[in-house]
């Protein structure tokens, strides 16, 4: 049986799961574009902003940030500002 | 030898011939008066519509998706979700408009001849205009160049589908006589444009 202590744990981490902001393939954006956004918006190196470019380009998506749900929310904005095709969902939607 | 390049003072310029700068302010102004387009609203008995007076906090009063496919491409939907998405879109679709026709916007005044008797219609008397990029204007001109794209994409059915070869290689062995070859012409053409100002940055 179920405490009511180890419900309230349950559902606290539910709260603390963060979302996340997917980045979707996109045949039109232009890869380098890709990049240049990624660094742009998160800072990310060169290196990294490039595999995250190849992980979405090759196995369709890939998470470029994870945070609050409001984070999320501003990164998803911002990649649709540059024509990115991006989604925001928790982790374990994923 | 059209696209972007820095000049000896650091400057990005950007020289087109005049044909491929009526091409480039044409799809801005299309692009601006999509994104200008509002669906309808309730209205109220003074005149102004609901819409009015949310827009001017920056709120929509219409949370569904857009219905024409180019604008369900420039404004995608944030989550899966449908309420979800129709919340983001309540808040923010509007700024999300109103950036993309900034960009649009900067293109165009960019290369509009500074004559004020100009319009769309009269030829622009230069064979080559060659025009500076105002520094910061950089990013505008790369997303406002992507949504052009984005549009166009729709248009030739290039859609979100993983394997694009097969359409590509239609529009390469299309005869030059259908229309649709020529706008596959100006989308590989603004993409060409679009890497030759990231190779700058």
């Amino acid at each position: 049986m179920e405490t009511l202590t180890e419900t309230k744990v349950k559902s606290d981490l539910r709260a603390d799961r963060p979302w996340v902001c997917v980045v979707w393939d996109d045949p039109v954006n232009l890869m380098s574009y890709v990049t240049h956004v990624f660094i742009l918006l998160f800072g990310f190196s060169k290196e990294k902003a490039t595999e995250l470019m190849m992980k979405v380009h090759v196995e369709g998506k890939a998470i470029v940030n994870s945070g609050t749900r409001e984070e999320m929310e501003l990164d998803v904005q911002r990649l649709h500002e540059y024509g990115l095709w991006a989604t925001l969902q928790r982790d374990d939607e994923i | 030898m059209s696209g972007f390049l820095r000049s000896g003072d650091e400057k990005i310029g950007i020289t087109l011939s005049s044909q491929e700068a009526h091409v480039l302010i044409n799809l801005t102004e299309q692009i601006i008066e999509l994104l200008g387009e509002e669906d309808g609203g309730s209205h109220l008995s003074d005149g102004h519509t609901v819409d009015d007076l949310m827009r001017m906090v920056g709120i929509s009063t219409n949370d569904a998706p857009p219905i024409d496919p180019v604008l369900l491409r420039l404004l995608p939907s944030a989550y899966k979700n449908a309420e979800q998405s129709a919340e983001f879109r309540r808040y923010t679709e509007h700024g999300l408009r109103e950036k993309k026709r900034a960009n649009a916007m900067t293109i165009r005044e960019a290369l509009i001849p500074q004559d004020e008797d100009w319009d769309n219609d009269s030829p622009l008397d230069v064979a080559h205009i060659t025009t500076v990029i105002e520094a910061g204007d950089e990013l505008s001109w790369l997303a406002g160049m992507n949504d052009i794209r984005l549009a166009l994409a729709v248009r030739l059915d290039i859609g979100v589908e993983k394997d694009t070869k097969p359409q590509h290689e239609k529009y390469e062995l299309m005869v030059e006589s259908d229309p649709m070859k020529a706008v596959y012409a100006v989308y590989a053409w603004i993409g060409w444009l679009q890497e030759s100002l990231l190779k700058l940055l």
